[in-house]
């Protein structure tokens, strides 16, 4: 074959070829009877703007629109250009719709060739307004030279002040794609962990095979595919025989052999989206969007996280669209896509097709569609030269073909009514074109193998320089590629590639396979040229010859931004946006690059592919999320008195992962109110507080007080069995990590408490050094945190309170003063009794077993009832505390704090040799003097609470920035003082007492004295009741 | 004596017969036991059980359940009345420094059968649960929650978790069963 | 998610049970006292902050409990090794030149 040029050239433009438009047609008359996977499909009702119309069961959004004559489905990103649809599957950069699945189900950008129909299916067109056929922002297409690359960059810099006010809203008003929905997703989400000896991702030709021959070894098999049943091309490819049975006779009995085993899971509708670590693979299976009815309580999509010994990436290829001016018309579609909607659902894309391709897979498409009925009048073919067989069959059909041409331009406002063709000389030189009347332009220009899933595990990639494609090259992972995504294009191939990667992948996980053999009749042929933008005889510069369909960027876009020097692709890739939409440019990467490369004058892989991540393709947040969501989105930790508390209108605040008591207001009280009132109870009479979320943790071992000597800077080997002692715990480095009280039960036995955040780093230290420092010492650790339910009575009365119910402790103040344990009853169950305080306050914390605690709560509850006793929270705790200057860490302490910084030197044992943290304690840095320390503070206005993180300055003015000393870390209303008090760290603080420092906020400037930090009965006389 | 107050008290999950059944396990003595290895056996003696020595090991028998957890760590489940018993038994026949803390009322037990219990688990369990040896146990993480769940067989799951944490697993397993009631 | 073969209970067990606890084989002075003020700074702060090959610790918190070594590579996350506490770091890292 040397020269199949059919038409002549001399056939040029001329007005009078201009083609009428073609009438709309009926929509029964698209589909083909007896022809598709859904041939028998009922009749489904479904609306598309309003509009009520049929389709057919098993149809997806885009082949029942389709088969409605309906190609405009949406307005473009960025110009507004009337949309079509591209292709039919996931990699549909156009036609992107809103979906309503009811009961506030709102989706946008629902890829109408994924989404599959149901009666009542309920969709709109997006970016467009007043309507989808007439749309104001349409404009911008007219505006086009204001918005080429980097635009934004540009024509909007001056005036400089208008870009955050005008501009920017302007454009992003005028940008974009669907609108978000408004109301919370009522749908629930859910997760499973699932490992397998074999993943096949793809269950198309190679990965059916792949898993047949991993399955028959034995190894547990997991084959996903993201369509609604598995097959891939071979659903749109029926006419071809495979050992003889008709491909999808072969099909069925595939998938039936294979759901059949019970080593073998098959999920269709589920994407594998992500490549991780460790042959680690998210996959997102969708359960419910495809029902019309879903049942109750059903998660709509779930989130595989499979461990797979071995992988097979089947993913197949995606077709490349062709660069050539007019190519984002409503009509022009991939022509796989064409063969896709007539075989597997039956639908006639138009009544008359013109073919443009580089690739012979396009003829395939042309004769499928002239067998059914459709109008093939001309097969434009970028090759000089095709082989015989292909022409011999398009004679036969009657099509008309031109070798060696080329295609110029489109008309058609809101769909394709007629392309230019012009014929290419050998030499370069485009001849002139003529128009050729259609109502779609089916292209293609080769294929892309799916390297998506490879690339997410850093493998490398190979360019292959005779089919100008990217295959897989060395992997990172336990992984293979088969098939078409190998670059192994064709049935056979796949079938033989997938059938030998799943045997080897299954050896390797250590089960005797072998790959099968499949005997392949009737297959098309598959090859072709790869090309950049089309030759014209036009001025390329101003072709509208789009290369990223979805975020409207062109050709000249690419060309554009080599020109302003832009040389790494990734570079070119972020300014021009070209792949940088939600589909990542599957359509547009390949065509991109051979522009940029052709653009750079250097070879395609010197410029490189751009990065693919996870997802592949748009996942929901829901699926993400999974079933963390609402009331599961963290852990809720509830003490044993929660239920108490949530009875008695508590007012919640999460402190780490525990939710907890702030404070109980009664009717018409505001924070501030019933803290006030709170705060007075405890300190005229007696309070109640749950203190259960401490940590706890058992220290038990003869060696146990050398290891607290060792870890606390206290001095604990002279603590008698029955005292504790507030421990202060250092990191190395010298600096607060945490305290609490700790009582000694015994001996060879400690009950030590943490801080609620701190209870798992504590244990997590104390183990650390135990296993790693000290193995030597006999000491075990057991976390008791939630053994005990911890109730807190304090206040002048608390031992009135609590003394009828107590049995076995004598309560006397000589006989359990400040600061004793003991172990008794109450209520008739087993005890913990401590004598603290963290109020100041004659206090006790009752430790009683978890389950307990609500009873005897109510039973102190009930005993306090002659002293008016108050349940008070967290905030009342706060201000109790610091009234007495009693430091919370994590609050006052910020891991820069010493001891002596806190005020907490009279805590560090300063006898013993060593402890965490003491010899950084020696540091000259550590001993400076204009250290932060803290302090109190007295506001000049005693009625100002300062804001806590409020910075203090040593001066009331001055310029800015202002050298700032230090800042406020607690800061309370003290009912019992009735006046504002604070806690502050400030570079020498203590050195400052008495001296008024400031703390600018943004209307005023407060003064404050520095104090001391005991604010409330300095002598602690109240503690020793 | 005062009434108890239970986690969960109250609540249940529909079982779906034949499949699955998620219930509270009843309550028992709960003992953290640590010691050096050279007392476990004596230690074993004294708890009426023997202590495994190999990390998630389980010895059980009858309503007594001994899981080695760690090198010096073992999880020790007696009927509720022991408790007070073995650790006075341990303090008279101990040949090794140990510890024995009663942890009875830190936990919640939750027993997972039927032939769906490794699928409803799967839901948020990340490591392989059908390669988990039956009569073993292991401490980890389920969703987030820190838990030690004890495979028995193929088909009975117990899941020994924190008062607190176990109403975060308690309603992932009613979300689980919704969808293995639906099978979906 | 990564799996860590945690070599006491000697399996390979999902990330979420373990945690990280920083870079490997830096011992406590036996007597932090008699350590100078530069000495004392370099066993608290200076670290080797490898590329490629790190020794470092973790400890299988919600497993087994222990502390334990391993050498990951900080490039590709991937662990080449996990070894207990108190063992010598394999020989064929140190061929790998692994620091300190």
């Amino acid at each position: 074959m040397t020269n199949a040029r059919v038409i002549d050239a001399a056939e040029t433009e001329s007005p009078t070829a201009r083609p009428s438009v073609i009438p709309v047609v009926a929509a029964t008359s698209l589909r083909v009877p007896g022809r598709g996977r859904n041939a028998a499909g009922a009749p489904v009702r479904f609306s598309f703007d309003g509009r009520s119309l049929t389709g057919r069961a098993g149809d997806t959004l885009a082949a029942a629109l389709l088969a409605n004559g309906i190609h405009l489905v949406g307005r473009s990103f960025k110009y507004h250009r009337p949309r079509g649809i591209l292709s039919a599957g996931c990699e549909e950069p156009n036609a992107l719709v809103g979906t309503d699945r009811g009961k506030g189900r709102y989706e946008p950008n629902t890829r109408a060739t994924t989404a599959e129909i149901f009666e009542g299916f309920c969709s709109t067109s997006q970016n467009c307004w007043p309507s989808l056929r007439t749309d104001v922002g349409a404009i911008n297409d007219r505006l086009a030279p204001l918005f080429s690359a980097g635009f934004y960059y540009k024509t909007f810099m001056w005036p400089k002040s208008f870009w955050n006010k005008v501009y920017e809203p302007i454009i992003r008003g005028a940008a974009g794609l669907g609108k978000p929905p408004t109301e919370p997703d009522p749908d629930t989400y859910a997760a499973r962990y699932a490992h397998c000896d074999l993943l096949v991702v793809g269950a198309g030709a190679a990965g059916l095979a792949a898993a047949l021959a991993g399955a028959r070894s034995g190894a547990k098999v997991i084959l996903v595919d993201e369509q609604a049943e598995a097959g891939g091309w071979l659903l749109s490819e029926p006419d071809v025989t495979i050992d003889g049975r008709p491909a999808w006779v072969w099909l069925s009995d595939v998938v039936r052999i294979l759901s059949g085993m019970p080593n073998v899971t098959v999920l269709t509708r589920t994407t594998a989206i992500g490549y991780y670590h460790q042959n680690f693979l998210g996959l997102c299976q969708r359960l419910t969007d495809h029902l019309a009815t879903v049942p109750e309580g059903a998660p709509r999509e779930r989130l595989w996280k499979v461990r797979a010994r071995q992988v097979v990436l089947a993913q197949g290829a995606i077709e490349k669209p062709l660069v050539f001016a007019g190519n984002d018309r409503p009509g022009v579609m991939l022509a796989g896509a064409a063969r896709s909607f007539l075989n597997r659902y039956g639908v006639r894309v138009g009544e008359r097709a013109v073919v443009v391709t580089s690739h012979d897979s396009a003829w395939a498409a042309a004769l499928d569609l002239a067998r059914t009925g459709t109008a093939v009048p001309l097969i434009v073919d970028l090759r000089p030269t095709v082989s015989p067989d292909l022409l011999a069959e398009a004679r036969r059909s009657g099509i008309e073909v031109m070798c060696g041409g080329t295609v110029t331009d489109t008309r058609g406002r809101l769909r394709i009514s007629a392309v230019r063709v012009n014929p290419v000389a050998a030499s370069g030189t485009v001849g002139e074109g003529r128009w050729v009347a259609c109502d779609v332009l089916l292209m293609s220009g080769g294929w892309t193998p799916s390297l998506h899933l490879f690339s997410h595990t850093g493998g490398k990639l190979i360019w292959d320089e005779d089919d100008q494609i990217f295959l897989p090259g060395q992997a990172t992972e336990a992984c293979r590629c088969a098939g078409a995504g190998t670059g192994r294009f064709g049935l056979a191939a796949a079938l033989a590639d997938g059938a030998a990667a799943g045997a080897a992948a299954a050896r390797d996980a250590g089960f005797a396979a072998k790959a099968g053999g499949f005997a392949v009749e009737g297959e098309a042929a598959m090859t072709g040229i790869a090309c950049r933008d089309l030759p014209t005889d036009r001025d390329a510069a101003f072709a509208k010859a789009f290369v990223d369909f979805q975020n409207d960027v062109q050709a000249k876009d690419i060309r554009l931004a080599v020109r302003e020097g832009f040389r790494s692709v990734e570079h070119i890739k972020r300014y021009t946006t070209n792949g940088m939409a939600t589909d990542q440019g599957k359509t547009s990467n390949i065509n991109g690059l051979q522009i940029a490369a052709n653009a750079l004058d250097r070879s395609a892989p010197s410029v490189g592919l751009t990065t693919f991540r996870p997802p592949y393709t748009p996942t929901t947040f829901g699926a993400f999320a999974g079933y963390n969501r609402g009331s599961l989105f963290e852990v809720t930790r509830r003490t044993p008195i929660d239920a108490w508390a949530a009875a008695n209108g508590a007012v919640w605040e999460p402190v780490s992962l525990w939710r907890r008591a702030r404070y109980f207001p009664k009717a018409g009280e505001d924070l501030h109110a019933a803290v006030a009132r709170e705060c007075r109870g405890v300190r005229a009479s007696v309070g109640l507080f749950d203190a259960s979320t401490l940590g706890k943790i058992e220290v038990v071992g003869p060696d146990a007080a050398t290891f607290m000597n060792r870890l606390y800077t206290n001095a604990w080997t002279k603590l008698e069995p029955g005292r504790c002692r507030y421990g202060l715990l250092l990191g190395e480095d010298g600096f607060i990590r945490d305290d609490g009280v700790i009582g000694r039960m015994a001996h060879d036995r400690f009950h030590v408490t943490t801080s609620t955040g701190g209870a798992a780093r504590v244990l997590n230290t104390m183990e650390d050094y135990l296993q790693t420092e000290w193995p030597e010492l006999d000491v075990f650790l057991t976390s008791t945190t939630e053994q005990w339910a911890v109730i807190a009575v304090q206040g002048p009365n608390a031992r009135n309170v609590i003394a009828s119910l107590v049995e076995g402790i004598d309560l006397a103040p000589e006989a359990f003063p400040h600061m004793a344990v003991a172990e008794g009853r109450i209520c008739g169950v087993p005890m913990r009794l401590f004598r603290v305080s963290f109020t100041g306050e004659l206090g006790f914390e009752i430790n009683v077993p978890a389950r307990y605690g609500r009873a005897v709560w109510e039973a102190v509850h009930a005993a306090g009832r002659p002293y008016d006793i108050v349940p008070y929270g967290t905030e009342t705790m706060h201000v109790l505390r610091a009234e007495k200057g009693y430091i919370v860490v994590g609050q006052d302490t910020d891991g820069t704090l010493t001891p002596d910084d806190a005020g907490l030197g009279w805590a560090v044992g300063k006898a013993k040799a060593d402890f965490v943290g003491k010899r950084s304690l020696s540091r000259l840095d550590m001993l400076k003097p204009d250290r932060k320390q803290l302090v109190g503070l007295l506001t000049q206005d005693p009625r100002i609470v300062l804001q806590e993180g409020g910075q203090i300055v040593a001066e009331r003015d001055g310029p800015i920035p202002r050298r700032m000393i230090g800042h406020v870390t607690s800061a309370y209303w003290s009912e019992a003082l009735g006046r504002s008090i604070a806690l502050a760290v400030i570079e020498g603080g203590r050195s400052l007492q008495g001296q008024t420092i400031y703390v600018p906020m943004p209307d005023t400037v407060h003064a404050a004295t520095v104090s001391g930090m005991v604010f409330l009965d300095p002598e602690g006389q109240r503690l020793a009741a | 004596m005062i009434q108890e107050c239970k986690t969960l008290q109250g609540t249940a999950i529909p079982g779906i017969p034949g499949r699955l059944a998620v219930t509270l396990a009843p309550d028992c003595a709960r003992l953290v036991l640590r010691l050096r290895p050279e007392g476990r056996a004596a230690a074993g003696t004294a708890l009426g059980l023997t202590l495994p020595d190999r990390f998630g090991e389980v010895d059980e028998s009858g309503e007594r359940l001994a899981i080695c957890l760690g090198p010096d760590e073992w999880f020790v489940l007696l009927p509720e009345c022991e408790a007070a018993a073995a650790d006075e038994r341990m303090a008279a026949t101990a040949t090794s420094p140990f510890s024995l803390v009663d942890v009875s009322h830190r936990e919640v037990g939750i027993a997972v059968c039927g032939p769906a219990a490794t699928l409803a688990l799967s839901s948020f369990c990340a490591f392989d649960l059908e390669s988990m040896p039956a009569g073993s146990a292991t401490r980890t993480i389920l969703d987030r929650a820190p838990a030690v769940l004890v495979k028995h067989d193929a088909e009975r799951y117990r899941i020994e978790v924190w008062q607190s944490f176990a109403d975060h697993v308690w309603s992932l397993l009613a979300a689980v069963s919704r969808e293995i009631a639906l099978d979906i | 998610m990564l799996l860590i073969t945690c070599p006491y209970c000697a399996a390979a067990r999902p990330e979420i049970e373990f945690a990280y606890a920083g870079e490997a084989h830096i011992a406590r002075p036996a007597d932090p006292a008699a350590l100078g003020d530069e000495a004392w700074r370099d066993y608290l702060y200076i670290r080797s902050n490898t590329r490629g090959l790190h020794v470092e610790r973790w400890r299988h918190i919600n497993g087994c409990g222990r502390f334990f070594n391993a050498a990951r590579d900080t490039v590709t996350d991937k662990f080449a090794a996990t070894y207990r506490a108190g063992d010598a770091r394999p020989s064929a890292l140190l061929s790998e030149g692994v620091q300190r």
